[in-house]
C-alpha cells in the first residue's frame, strides 16, 4: 500500500544467534509475542513497557541496527497513527473530558483506545519486522511447511514471493514511463489509464508465467518443489521458545492480577 | 482497509479468524480439486499480479488517490474459490513481509479482503450476468457494479469489525467507509472494466466466468475435455457477430429475446437495487449522535464534521427535505440510479471498440485447466499462442497508454 519496495528482501540483515534459529522457533516466538500483547488491556502500561523492553533485547541479541528497524517501522505506523488519530473523538464514551484546540472534546475513554490501538498496532508491526529481518523469506516459507500449513499454500506464497519482484519492478518502470510523459490524473475518469496499465500489467505478467511453466515443465515439474530441510530443534529453539513464553505469560499474568 | 493490531478485539478476532479459515480451508480444496497442483504456480502468478497492481493508485478527486484491490478482477477471471485463495494470500504475505495490516488481525483482513471481497464480487456479477442482456455492454456492466459492491461490501464489513469491537461505532464508521469507498470503488469498477475488456480481446481464453461461460455446451474448460476440445466448439459455431460484437454463443435460446429488449432487463435489475437502497439505508445512518451533536452543540457542524463529506449527497441524505428517513431512502435510492448511469455509460464506452472476442489460441494454458493429460499439450501449443494472440511487448509501453498524454 504505501512501502513499495523496501520489503521482502531475502537477505537476512546481518548475523546472529537467533538468525540461525530454527524458522519455526522464530514464528512461534514472535506469534506469541503479538498474540499476548494485543490480548493485554491497554490500561496497564507497564506491561507494554515490559513487552517493549523485550522486543528490544530480542532487537539487541540479533545484532540489528535499532535505527533501521525503526526506519521500517516508520514505513508503516505513520498510516495507523493517521485513522487512530480521528478514532477518540467519534467514540464519545466516558471518564473526563478534556478540551483540545478550540472546543473539541475528548474523552478519558477515547484517549484510552487511542493508545491501546497505538501500542499495539506498533507492538505487532514491530515483531513483525524484527522477525522478517532475521529471517529469510525462503526460511519462513520452510517454517510454515514445518508447521503443518497446507502445501498449496505454501507454494502459492512461494511462487508469488518469486514473481512480486519482477512485477513491481515491472509496474515500477510503467509508472515512471507514464510520469515522464507528463501523465498527471486528477479526476476518478482518469483511472482508465490505471486501467490499461494494469490490463498491459496483467497480460505481460500472464505470457511470463505462461513461459516460466512451459519451461519448469519440460524441466520435469511435476507439481513438487524440493523442500529444504529446517536446522531442526535443538536446545537453542527450546531455550528461546521458553524463555519467550515464560517471560510473555509471567507480564500477562501480572496484568491480569 | 488493512486493520493493524489493537483495533479489533479478541472475540472479533477469534471469530473472524475460524470463520475466514473455515472458507478459505473449503476454497483451498475446491480450488485444488480443479487445478491439481500442477498449476499452482499460474496461482503464484495471478496472486504477484495483484500485489504489485495494489501499488498503482489512481486519481479519486484533486489530491486523493484510490488503489486496485482485484477481489472481483480475481473472481471472474479465476472463479470464486481459486480467486479466494489467491486474494489470501496476498493479504497474508501483506501481513507478514511488509508489516501491513496486524497478524492477529489477519483473520479479519482474510474475510474482509479475501472472502467476503470475492465472494461479493462474483455473486453480484453472476446475478447481473443473469438479468442484464448478454451483450458485451451487458457483460462489462456486471463486472463494473461486481467491483463496486465488492470494495463497498469489505468496507462496510470492516466498520462492523471495528463496532463490534467498540472501536468505532457503527453509525459513525459504517457512513464514513461506505462513502469514501463507494467513490473509491468506481475507480475499482473502471480500471477492472478496462481490464477485462483489454484481456477479453486478446486472451479470452483466460477468463473463466467470461461472456461466453455457460452459453456453449462444454464452454467451461474443467467441465467437460480439454480446453482444446472448447476451443473447436467455439470456432465451429460463427465466430463472431460482427454487427454487434457480440460472442455468437449468445445468438442461441432465449438470449435472442433478451437482446430485442436489453432495457426491460436493466430497469428490473434498476429496481431490485433501488428498493434495496431506499429499504437499506435508513438503518446505515439513524439519528446523529457523538460527534455529529457535539459538533451540532458547538456550532460548527457546517464546517464539515469529520472531513467525509466527499459525497455531493452529504450524510446520505438530500437537502431540503425534513423527515430524516424519508430523506435518506431517497438519497439511497438517487445514489444507486446515479451509479447505475455511472457504470453503464462506462461499460458501454469502454466496450464498443474492445470487446471482439476473438478466437483464443489453441492450447493456451488456464490456470484451471489442469487434466493431467493436457500438460503435453500446453508445452506443445503455447508456441502458438504466443504468435495467434495480440502480443503485448515487453519492452516497449503498451500502446494504449499513450492516451494518458496530454
Amino acid at each position: 500500500m504505501t512501502g513499495t519496495h523496501h520489503f521482502l528482501t531475502d537477505q537476512r540483515i546481518g548475523a546472529s544467534p537467533i538468525h540461525r534459529l530454527d524458522p519455526r522457533a522464530k514464528i512461534v516466538g514472535f506469534l506469541t509475542l503479538t498474540v499476548v500483547g494485543v490480548s493485554t488491556p491497554a490500561t496497564e502500561v507497564w506491561a507494554f513497557a515490559l513487552y517493549y523492553a523485550l522486543l528490544l533485547f530480542l532487537v539487541g541479541l540479533s545484532r540489528l541496527p535499532l535505527a533501521f528497524v525503526v526506519r521500517r517501522a516508520a514505513l508503516v505506523l505513520p498510516v495507523v497513527a493517521v485513522v487512530a488519530v480521528f478514532m477518540p473523538f467519534f467514540h464519545g464514551g466516558g471518564g473526563r473530558t478534556f478540551h483540545v484546540l478550540g472546543g473539541v472534546e475528548v474523552t478519558e475513554a477515547g484517549l484510552m483506545l487511542l493508545s491501546n490501538v497505538l501500542l499495539k498496532a506498533a507492538l505487532g508491526a514491530l515483531s513483525a519486522i524484527v522477525l522478517g529481518l532475521t529471517t529469510s523469506f525462503g526460511e519462513l516459507i520452510v517454517g510454515l511447511d514445518g508447521l503443518r500449513v497446507p502445501r498449496i499454500f505454501t507454494l502459492i506464497v512461494s511462487f508469488m514471493y518469486r514473481y512480486s519482484f519482477v512485477f513491481t519492478e515491472e509496474s515500477r518502470r510503467m509508472h515512471r514511463a507514464m510520469e515522464s510523459r507528463n501523465y498527471r490524473g486528477r479526476w476518478l475518469w482518469d483511472a482508465k489509464v490505471i486501467g490499461h496499465m494494469v490490463s498491459a500489467l496483467f497480460l505481460r505478467s500472464y505470457h511470463r508465467g505462461e513461459r516460466v511453466y512451459v519451461a519448469m515443465i519440460s524441466r520435469g515439474y511435476d507439481g513438487t518443489m524440493p523442500a529444504a530441510s529446517p536446522p531442526g530443534i535443538h536446545s537453542a529453539e527450546v531455550v528461546f521458545v521458553v524463555c519467550l513464553t515464560l517471560a510473555l505469560g509471567a507480564i500477562r499474568t501480572g496484568a491480569a492480577l | 482497509m488493512h486493520l493493524p493490531d489493537g483495533f479489533i478485539d479478541a472475540p472479533t478476532a477469534v471469530a473472524t479468524a475460524g470463520g475466514s479459515l473455515v472458507v478459505v480451508a473449503y476454497a483451498m480444496r475446491r480450488a485444488g480439486r480443479l487445478m491439481g497442483e500442477r498449476t499452482v504456480p499460474l496461482l503464484g502468478v495471478t496472486a504477484a499480479f495483484i500485489f504489485a497492481a495494489q501499488m498503482l493508485n489512481f486519481p479519486v478527486a484533486a489530491g486523493t488517490s484510490g488503489h486496485f484491490v482485484g477481489a472481483a478482477f480475481a473472481a471472474v477471471v479465476l472463479g470464486p474459490w481459486a480467486a479466494i485463495v489467491v486474494m489470501t494470500v496476498v493479504v497474508a504475505v501483506q501481513a507478514v513481509g511488509m508489516a501491513d495490516g496486524g497478524i492477529t488481525a489477519l483473520g479479519a483482513n482474510v474475510l474482509n479482503m479475501g472472502v467476503v471481497a470475492v465472494l461479493a464480487g462474483y455473486l453480484v456479477h453472476r446475478a447481473l450476468r443473469r438479468i442484464l442482456p448478454h451483450s458485451a455492454t451487458g457483460y462489462l456492466t456486471s463486472v463494473g457494479v461486481a467491483a463496486w459492491a465488492s470494495v463497498v461490501i469489505s468496507a462496510a464489513l470492516t466498520s462492523v469489525e471495528l463496532a463490534v469491537s467498540g472501536t468505532v461505532p457503527l453509525h459513525l464508521a459504517l457512513p464514513a467507509m461506505a462513502s469514501v469507498h463507494a467513490v473509491i470503488g468506481l475507480g475499482e469498477a473502471v480500471i477492472t472494466i478496462t481490464v477485462l475488456a483489454t484481456v477479453l480481446a486478446s486472451r479470452p481464453d483466460l477468463v473463466r466466468s467470461g461472456p461466453l461461460a455457460g452459453r456453449i455446451p462444454g464452454s467451461r474448460p474443467h467441465a467437460h475435455g480439454t480446453p482444446g476440445d472448447d476451443m473447436a466448439v467455439r470456432e465451429a459455431t460463427d465466430p463472431t457477430d460482427d454487427a454487434t460484437g457480440r460472442p455468437a454463443g449468445d445468438a442461441t435460446g432465449d438470449a435472442t429475446t433478451t437482446r430485442r429488449r436489453p432495457w426491460g432487463f436493466l430497469a428490473v435489475a434498476l429496481a431490485i437495487a433501488v428498493t434495496l437502497a431506499v429499504v437499506v439505508s435508513p438503518f446505515a445512518s439513524r439519528a446523529p449522535d457523538g460527534l455529529e451533536s457535539v459538533a451540532e452543540a458547538q456550532g460548527f457542524a457546517q464546517a464539515g464534521t469529520g472531513g467525509w463529506n466527499l459525497s455531493p449527497v452529504a450524510d446520505y441524505r438530500l437537502p431540503g427535505i425534513s423527515d430524516s428517513g424519508l430523506a435518506t431512502a431517497l438519497a439511497g435510492a438517487a445514489g444507486t440510479i446515479a451509479l447505475f448511469a455511472i457504470v453503464l455509460l462506462l461499460g458501454r464506452s469502454l466496450s464498443g471498440r474492445r470487446t471482439r472476442v476473438v478466437a483464443p489460441p489453441a492450447g493456451a494454458l488456464h490456470p484451471l485447466g489442469g487434466h493431467e493429460h493436457t500438460d503435453h499439450r500446453h508445452a506443445g501449443h503455447s508456441h502458438a499462442g504466443h504468435t495467434h494472440s495480440t502480443e503485448v511487448p515487453e519492452d516497449r509501453e503498451p500502446h494504449h497508454s499513450h492516451t494518458g498524454a496530454p
